[in-house]
């Protein structure tokens, strides 16, 4: 589903990735963590090209990402991204920030497009906020929001940028809850998150970035009990320890 | 000193100063519209990624800020026939005041653009929304908004400008002042009811202003 081959990525003089290899197959549950700065928010970036690759192959659904001729829109059209900071339309309520990709993009009649919207909030918990806008959301609900907008587009993959990162701590269990629920039902996902208890539970395999480098991947039980790298240890020795 | 302020003679040219008050709002409005036009294509190319578009943009709004709309008015009206293009006193006149505020229009423009997260622009980049339909849905409605108070303050800006086209002749609310102070010798008269007139027209534009930012309120508190 998404196969990336020696991926390369500066920003000006700065390696960002240094040769990504990785395969995600199509249902999987990828987590990725590592330190800020590692590398591991531009590798999921990539993935709908909200930045490009300098060097190596990019294939997402079978489309190059990498060719700067293969048109973007369309595949990103098929790849639902969730951000750290929401990125909620402030102007639109709940069910239009959900609706309007649906419409302009997919071309779903406005009435047909409700209905699905209403459908997916009811789903992420929020069918008494339809007619809320952002700012008279909760964190937790604007980012159950902000992953019902990239649902309501019947993606094939979902990316998740820190999804919890910015939320207060009681909040947090709500958004994992709506992540663990689209995990069982089978989507693909790429989700970059310090949550390990999430990790443990969900994914299907782990991976630890450092440095612009995937230095380890592994299913969670063996990448938890049994880290081959030194710098897994030690990164997990400091994000555990409470 | 107030005995000798003759209000008669002010009602006697009340009729030039209605059909100066129409000429003003007339080239203001004309000058407005056409502002917001080159605003828009100004601030399109100054904003875009390619140097060939973006320089002269930069280059125009620089240069447009930093001299007297006086120096611009006069280039335009001595300088334009002096390199074989005639053109008419009100065309002269318009076409400044469009120039001049263009320039301004097109910063309040890209200062309402770029205050939108880009983060919003991102989640519209990877909604698999086109460029245009990211500017109609999530851009334009809240840079709107925005900008709406200082495109008002723009036009009162633009209004008492239009007052130095009095000097190529155009008629219009100053050259009513003018017109009462050469033909009567009666120029506080003459040039307070201009005042006046001008501060009507102030007023209004003012009330639209504090009703546009009651709006822009309502628009983040949804």
């Amino acid at each position: 589903m998404i196969e990336f081959r020696d991926v390369h990525k500066w920003f000006g003089d700065l390696h960002v990735l240094k040769g990504i290899n990785l395969h995600v197959a199509p249902g999987e549950v990828l987590v990725v963590c590592g330190p800020s700065g590692s590398g591991k928010s531009t590798l999921i970036r990539t993935i709908n090209r909200l930045e490009t690759i300098q060097k190596g192959e990019l294939i997402v659904d079978g489309m190059k990402v990498h060719d700067p001729r293969t048109p973007m829109t369309k595949l990103r059209a098929e790849i639902g991204f969730v951000f750290q900071q929401f990125n909620l339309y402030p102007h639109m309520t709940a069910l239009e920030n959900v609706t309007l990709a649906p419409i302009k993009v997919r071309r779903i009649p406005r009435r047909e497009a409700e209905e699905q919207g209403k459908e997916v909030l009811a789903k992420v918990g929020l069918a008494d906020k339809l007619y809320q806008y952002p700012a008279q959301l909760s964190g937790g609900q604007q980012q159950r929001v902000a992953i019902a907008r990239g649902l309501c587009m019947r993606p094939k993959i979902m990316l998740f940028d820190e999804p919890t990162s910015a939320l207060d701590p009681e909040m947090i269990n709500e958004v994992l809850e709506v992540m663990r629920a689209l995990a069982h039902e089978g989507m693909t996902m790429i989700v970059v998150t310090h949550e390990m208890g999430f990790a443990r539970e969900v994914a299907h395999r782990v991976a630890f970035m450092d440095y612009g480098e995937l230095i380890e991947i592994a299913p969670p039980e063996e990448f938890f009990a049994r880290p081959r790298s030194e710098r897994t240890r030690h990164f997990l020795s400091k994000i555990l320890t409470h | 000193m107030l005995e000798t302020f003759n209000i008669r003679v002010i009602l006697e040219y009340l009729p030039l100063y209605g059909s100066c008050l129409l000429a003003t709002l007339w080239l203001s409005g004309a000058g407005l519209a056409g502002s917001l036009g080159v605003g828009c294509v100004a601030c399109a190319l100054r904003t875009s990624r390619f140097r060939m578009l973006s320089l002269p943009a930069a280059a125009y709004i620089e240069s447009i800020r930093s001299t007297p709309l006086l120096a611009q008015l006069y280039f335009l009206y001595f300088g334009l026939p002096s390199l074989g293009v005639p053109v008419s006193e009100t065309t002269v006149g318009i076409l400044a005041l469009t120039l001049n505020s263009g320039a301004y229009m097109a910063e309040i423009i890209r200062g309402g653009i770029q205050s939108i997260a880009p983060g919003q622009i991102e989640a519209a980049i990877s909604s698999g929304l086109s460029y245009l339909q990211r500017m109609r849905a999530v851009v334009l409605p809240q840079a709107i908004g925005i900008t709406l108070p200082p495109m008002l303050g723009q036009a009162i800006v633009l209004v008492k400008d239009s007052a130095l086209l009095s000097l190529i002749s155009l008629m219009e609310l100053t050259r009513a002042g003018q017109i009462l102070t050469s033909e009567r010798f009666m120029p506080a008269e003459g040039f307070l009811t201009s005042a006046v007139f001008y501060l009507m027209i102030y007023s209004a534009l003012k009330t639209l202003t504090v009703w546009s930012r009651k709006r822009l309120i309502y628009l983040h508190t949804g």
